[in-house]
């Protein structure tokens, strides 16, 4: 069906005149005596019933006539193709980075199977909802970095999320949790974009410990770019299974710890730059943070689609008068009859 | 056609016929056509060159002057005139149908007859006998078979010839003179003309179309046979099929004329362009 994918009917309907070819064909057998003046003559026996050109050439004629027929049904159902030279005006989407904690407290198990795995999620099924916007990764823990930077391509900002591994960040990464630096790192890679909005999701599940620019310094760059961040607390309410030591295999050892997550910070930097903190205590509610985020940073796609139509009927109507054109042609002239 | 049609056109066949019979055709006719005996039919006074044998010595005496007896042919001959009624009848192409021209040539053959006292019947047949009239002498009765030749309708279409020349075998005790009129569109005849031929004094008249001889370039036309009814196309510009048509045609004018003679009877054949009286005189001459 591939040839017809571009091709459509404007009124398909006529396509039930193909119906009547059948019948039509029944009727031009049953009446192929009746179209010329009979010659009723006494002993047609004696022409020896020979089989000449021209009498081949009467049912191939009616089959002609009929072709002509189903052409010009086919004309009047107007077939066209369509050429949608659709999305030339992509919207231009809203700019996103997300900035991930990647501390040790992220492994904590208050969140299935933990923090990190959850949100990585999470994240994926957020960017594969908005496929018109631009993503860009910046993990941190001690320290920051850029992991993506803002781009188009989405799939490359969903793999390296994918790939985010926690062993391997550990070995490479300060310890701690520099929300500060995660925040001026994210504010840096926006500050140059020139997308109608600017968001930066900012997920921590601790409190500022450590950093070269403390949180509201980022807070000031963030406000001074127009950038709009959304902050998640992530971590149960109270106690929650933590990673504390290092077993001498690599292996963590785990204890409940009480989940310290500096709310008011969160808060400050959510409503001064016209953003909102949410908390998600467990994967649902995270995924409905999420939602909330996709509702709030609602862009309205504008998709103006362009119908390229180009009538193709002529051909068949064309063919159709040329063929009722010689099959009366031949009728009358080659295929005649004095009678 | 009413009453009122079928008697004009009898009326006008009777008149053109009759004066054929009566001037031109009556003495070949009564020549061609002999009986057996002869009786005694009048005296008349005698003339120079009559044969003194016949002097009837009686009445010569009583009038004293000399007479002489005038014998004639006894003549109580049945002339029975068969004619094929079938579809092929209904064509014709010169001005009137073959079966018109037919019905001219029975109603002057039938006044002929009359004239020389002699019965008339008809058989109509096609394929199978549509009608018979037995054999009877006087006007009304020729009018009868005029108007039956005008008005009659055949139930079948086809032609068999060999029927008819059976039942007119079986229907006829004594020997007649038989016309067969058709345009012999037929086949296989031969075997039981033999058998009539020798029992009737038969002749075979056979009338047909200029155009059943030679088919004009008509281009292709849509033809039904007036017989069977059949519908085909036809191809009449081709030279092939035209020969074919013409070599039939021929091919079966030999078989009518070599079957007749055979059977030691005579032939006539007529297109309807063509003088009947013409060639009904040279045969009669020829028989005579």
């Amino acid at each position: 069906m591939k040839l017809f994918e571009h091709y459509e009917l404007y009124t398909p309907y006529a396509l039930l005149l193909l119906l009547l070819m059948p019948i039509l064909a029944i009727w031009l057998y049953r009446h192929r005596y009746n179209e010329r003046a009979k010659f009723l003559y006494s002993d047609v026996k004696s022409f020896g019933g020979f089989k000449t050109l021209k009498n081949k050439m009467i049912p191939i004629l009616a089959s002609l006539l009929l072709l002509a027929l189903t052409l010009t049904a086919i004309g009047i159902a107007r077939p066209r193709s369509v050429d949608v030279t659709a999305k030339t005006k992509k919207t231009k989407g809203i700019d996103i980075m997300l900035a991930v904690d990647v501390s040790a407290s992220m492994l904590a198990r208050d969140l299935k199977p933990n923090r990190l795995e959850a949100l990585k999620k999470t994240a994926i099924n957020f960017i594969k909802k908005r496929p018109n916007d631009r993503f860009g990764v910046v993990l941190y823990a001690g320290e920051a970095f850029t992991q993506v930077p803002i781009t188009s391509d989405q799939r490359i900002v969903m793999q390296a999320i994918r790939k985010i591994n926690f062993r391997q960040l550990f070995n490479q990464l300060e310890q701690g949790t520099a929300i500060g630096m995660g925040l001026a790192t994210a504010v840096n890679r926006l500050k140059d974009s020139k997308a109608k909005s600017k968001v930066i999701i900012l997920m921590t599940d601790g409190v500022n410990n450590t950093g070269e620019i403390d949180p509201y310094t980022a807070l000031e760059l963030a406000k001074e770019f127009g950038i709009k961040v959304y902050t998640i607390g992530l971590g149960t309410n109270g106690y929650a299974p933590t990673p504390v030591a290092v077993n001498p295999d690599g292996s963590f050892v785990y204890r409940n710890a009480k989940v310290e997550i500096d709310e008011n910070l969160l808060k400050k930097i959510a409503s001064e730059t016209g953003g909102k903190y949410f908390r998600a205590t467990d994967n649902s509610k995270l995924n409905k943070i999420y939602k909330e985020i996709d509702k709030l940073e609602k862009t309205e796609i504008k998709e103006t689609k362009y119908y390229n139509y180009k009538e193709l009927y002529r051909p068949f109507v064309l063919i159709a008068i040329g063929l009722i054109f010689i099959v009366g042609l031949l009728r009358y002239t080659w295929m005649k009859s004095f009678v | 056609m009413t009453t009122k049609d079928i008697l004009k056109k009898v009326r006008k066949i009777e008149i053109k016929t009759k004066r054929l019979s009566d001037h031109i055709f009556g003495g070949e006719y009564h020549s061609s056509f002999k009986g057996r005996g002869m009786t005694f039919s009048e005296v008349r006074p005698y003339a120079y060159g009559d044969d003194v044998r016949n002097i009837d010595w009686n009445v010569t005496a009583r009038y004293r002057t000399p007479f002489i007896k005038v014998f004639e042919e006894e003549r109580e001959l049945t002339m029975m005139l068969a004619v094929d009624i079938s579809g092929s009848q209904w064509f014709g192409t010169r001005g009137q149908l073959k079966r018109e021209m037919i019905t001219e040539m029975v109603a002057t053959l039938a006044f002929s007859a009359t004239q020389n006292n002699d019965k008339v019947g008809l058989v109509l047949y096609s394929d199978d006998i549509e009608l018979f009239i037995p054999p009877q002498k006087g006007r009304s009765h020729v009018l009868r078979i005029i108007r039956e030749l005008i008005d009659f309708t055949p139930k079948h279409t086809r032609t068999d010839t060999s029927m008819a020349l059976k039942f007119l075998y079986n229907v006829l005790k004594k020997k007649a003179i038989v016309f067969l009129i058709s345009d012999f569109i037929d086949e296989n005849y031969e075997d039981t003309l033999k058998i009539v031929g020798k029992k009737h004094d038969l002749t075979g008249i056979m009338v047909y179309d200029p155009m059943e001889k030679d088919m004009p370039d008509l281009g292709l036309v849509t033809m039904k046979d007036l017989e069977t009814g059949k519908q085909t196309f036809v191809d009449t510009s081709n030279k092939q099929v035209r020969r074919t048509h013409n070599a039939n045609f021929l091919r079966r004018q030999d078989y009518f004329k070599k079957s007749f003679q055979k059977s030691g009877s005579g032939v006539i054949w007529v297109a309807t362009n063509g003088s009947y009286i013409k060639k009904m005189l040279q045969y009669f001459k020829a028989r005579s």
